[in-house]
């Protein structure tokens, strides 16, 4: 069931017991925990947090700890499968659930007792409503009742009511067919396509605000989580200008307290600000042209696999007229001359080059005298720190990492964040770049698929979901741009990467259609499960986001097959 | 001693608080606090101070002395005079390093009083050191100083202990069997 008042109904329940937190790999479920881990030190509630990849953890997870804990606080795990039934809980386990994925379970919805779901209901859910879906069986009984009470009186009647009887049970029972195949229809277009909702940090961070207990750090990791889902591309345009003025009501409102006096803040203080600020991946801790050339945005418009495209690239900077020894060296050395205008210049000369939307509304922090940072710096220094492929470290370390690198304390791990981000970057640009110019992106029919071979150079990084997920978001913009077919371009890509050598699989991720519009709503997930059990092939759907699956390697024509004859 | 035990020992001090929360009198063994009621200011201990901040449910009023004028009054004062002059409170370092540590947002122009607190520091630290040389070359047997802090005491307790100590012993072997005045140690 949906939770209306988040405090009372959660916060007050949990205030004096001990909490399981279990949260999901991704960088939103990450600034969700961090939020309520401060919380729960305010408070001193004691909790064990619990990082989980995937169901098969979640499960794990859950057997280990269900004799010590009652209350299960999920984060971005949990709503879209039938939750009771994969863990098959005791009665007097309560699950309380964060999450962003949609469309909720139906059965997570209907559940009064065990499930409660941190959710905002004016979050266009659309679930279906319970008669619907869910009905009473007692109608048999009756029927079959009366039908024995008949039975003593004498023929004459009897066969009068029986005919009548009859009728009435075939009635029913075609009535029933009917209900089941609309109920069939309903939940089908439910839940067949999949996509994201608020984010987790900012429902958490709404709690944080209804306790008056938000500080500025908690604010900004709601900013963060928010700026997460839109480099991962899981929010429309639409959603994430509302949230940002949502999140900028409040940023006022802390601000509001530092203009407050006339004496101003010490400068250690945390100050976060409304920036309408360029969309270059990390420009402010790297050089401007590296930023550029790795951005997918600009280098997708200005084609920069190509030579033509970087001659375009040097039109443009000296359209602007920024030397090229001032653009090739580290941000913060640049002339304070060219730093000052620069957004409004490069706006000025995007345009030119056809570029409309090259600035995005973001926030920036800005605390102590060297250290600023958008919140898509944080979000790609954690994401590179979370899914680390280069030491042999456990899941879990990794967590702990880019956990300890949002806190403002722990800098240096944010650096060595922003470097790794940097060099995943680079291996992605090259990647698409050999990719578009090999011509590996095939049309399948209903769909593209990519298959990225063993012995391409970093595809060791691709191996993970959240990387491989930016991968083929930049490449099926790249390839839009570039492609003459002008039917390809409304395809969705479908893309495959080695997983794990040794045991032969394959990692396969789809997403949606490239356009203006799109309501990045995705149905593979679906379509993957039913084409895996059409042609039984040895898949795992192990992770939360259901478009993202492993598979055998051998098994990889067939599955293919089978999806393309179930999409076209 | 340890600075970290003197800083121990200055968190018994006395702060102002504004808690955002109420509860009665609690009778602890160092003496009674509170009753604690939302915006209503009340004294208690810099350590619960302190604690209370992180759990975020009250407001740290800066102490009195701790302003930017007075601040620069008494540095003034301490630069004029070859002596020590007094302090703001005894535990004037701690005090400062702790609340502008934890509660900087409560304290208006925080950087400033950084600087002039560390300004007056290195001027006493300064002073302490002339002192101490001269105490020495002088041979004097016995020194006294007003007005020190126990931090500032003990940034040079061991240090000038021991080298006193050093000293005695080679002045004492340079004139065997002789005993030549005891440099008594009085602070």
């Amino acid at each position: 069931m949906f939770v209306t008042d988040i405090r009372k109904e959660f916060y007050d329940v949990v205030a004096n017991q001990r909490v399981a937190l279990l949260v999901s790999s991704d960088i939103d479920a990450l600034c969700a925990c961090k939020i309520l881990q401060a919380l729960f030190h305010c408070d001193q509630i004691q909790y064990t947090l619990v990082p989980v990849t995937g169901w098969q953890d979640l499960g794990t997870a859950f057997l280990e700890h269900k004799e010590q804990f009652r209350f299960f606080v999920l984060i971005n795990c949990g709503a879209n499968v039938d939750l009771l039934e994969t863990l098959l809980p005791d009665e007097d386990s309560i699950f309380f659930i964060c999450d962003t994925h949609r469309p909720v379970d139906v059965v997570n919805v209907y559940n009064d007792n065990q499930i409660k779901l941190l959710i905002k209901q004016d979050d266009d859910l659309g679930v279906p409503s319970y008669d619907d879906i869910f009905r009473d069986e007692d109608e048999e009984g009756d029927d079959s009742g009366h039908e024995s009470d008949e039975s003593t009186e004498p023929s004459g009647k009897r066969r009068r009511f029986e005919d009548g009887a009859v009728e009435r049970r075939i009635e029913r029972q075609r009535a029933k067919r009917e209900w089941e195949a609309r109920r069939r229809e309903i939940l089908f277009d439910y839940e067949q396509y999949e996509y994201h909702g608020t984010s987790a940090a900012m429902v958490i961070f709404e709690l944080a605000w209804v306790l008056t207990k938000d500080t500025k750090d908690m604010l900004w990791w709601a900013i963060i989580g928010l700026a997460d889902q839109w480099v991962h591309d899981k929010i429309t345009n639409m959603k994430y200008v509302t949230d940002i003025a949502t999140l900028q009501r409040h940023v006022s409102r802390h601000n509001h307290r530092n203009e407050d006096e006339e004496n101003s803040l010490s400068i250690d203080c945390m100050r976060i600000s409304f920036e309408y600020d360029l969309r270059l991946t990390l420009y402010q801790h790297w050089s401007l042209y590296e930023s550029i050339y790795n951005s997918s945005y600009t280098s997708c418009n200005f084609k920069l696999w190509s030579l033509t495209g970087q001659k375009k690239l040097q039109e443009f900077l000296a359209d602007m007229g920024l030397p090229l020894k001032q653009v090739r060296q580290k941000f913060n050395s640049m002339d304070m001359s060219i730093k000052e205008n620069l957004r409004d210049v490069i706006e000025e000369s995007s345009n030119k080059f056809g570029m409309k939307d090259i600035r995005i509304q973001t926030f920036g922090v800005h605390f102590g005298f060297k250290n600023r940072f958008l919140a898509s710096d944080v979000v790609h220094a954690a994401t590179a720190l979370l899914e680390n492929t280069e030491k042999d470290e456990g899941a879990g370390d990794n967590f702990i990492k880019a956990l300890d690198c949002l806190s403002r304390s722990n800098l240096e791990r944010l650096h060595l964040g922003i470097n790794m981000a940097k060099k995943k970057l680079m291996a992605i640009q090259q990647t698409l770049a050999s990719c578009i110019c090999t011509n590996l992106i095939v049309s399948q029919g209903p769909f593209l698929y990519c298959y990225l071979m063993e012995g391409t150079p970093d595809v060791k990084l691709f191996s993970k979901p959240m990387a491989l997920t930016l991968l083929s978001k930049y490449l099926l913009t790249a390839f839009v741009r570039s492609t003459r077919n002008k039917r390809c371009r409304l395809l969705p890509l479908i893309m495959a990467a080695p997983l794990d050598v040794e045991k032969g699989t394959v990692i396969i991720l789809g997403i949606p259609p490239e356009s203006e519009t799109s309501d990045k709503k995705n149905f593979f997930g679906r379509a993957f499960e039913k084409a895996a059990e059409s042609t039984s092939s040895r898949t795992l759907h192990d992770h939360f986001d259901t478009s993202v699956i492993e598979l055998k390697m051998e098994d990889r024509t067939k599955f293919l097959d089978a999806l393309i004859t179930l999409l076209s | 001693m340890d600075p970290s035990e003197v800083e121990f020992l200055a968190e018994k001090e006395m702060v102002k608080i504004i808690p955002n929360f109420s509860l009665d009198k609690i009778y602890l063994i160092g003496g009674d606090l509170g009753p604690f009621n939302p915006g209503l200011s009340v004294g208690v201990p810099l350590w619960l101070a302190l604690n209370l901040k992180q759990r975020q449910k009250c407001r740290i009023v800066p102490p009195e002395w701790m302003d930017v004028e007075k601040l620069e009054e008494i540095r003034e004062l301490e630069r004029r005079e070859d002596t020590f002059t007094p302090v703001p409170s005894p535990y004037y370092m701690e005090l400062t390093k702790l609340l502008l540590n934890h509660a900087s947002d409560n304290i208006p122009k925080a950087d400033e009083i950084r600087t002039l607190v560390k300004d007056i520091w290195d001027t006493r630290i300064a002073k302490l050191r002339l002192s101490a040389d001269s105490f020495i070359n002088q041979q004097e047997a016995h020194a006294k100083l007003d007005n020190l802090t126990l931090m500032e005491i003990n940034t040079t307790r061991t240090f000038l202990l021991d080298s006193l100590n050093c000293m005695y012993k080679l002045r004492s072997n340079l004139m065997p069997g002789a005993s030549k005045g005891k440099s008594s140690m009085d602070f």
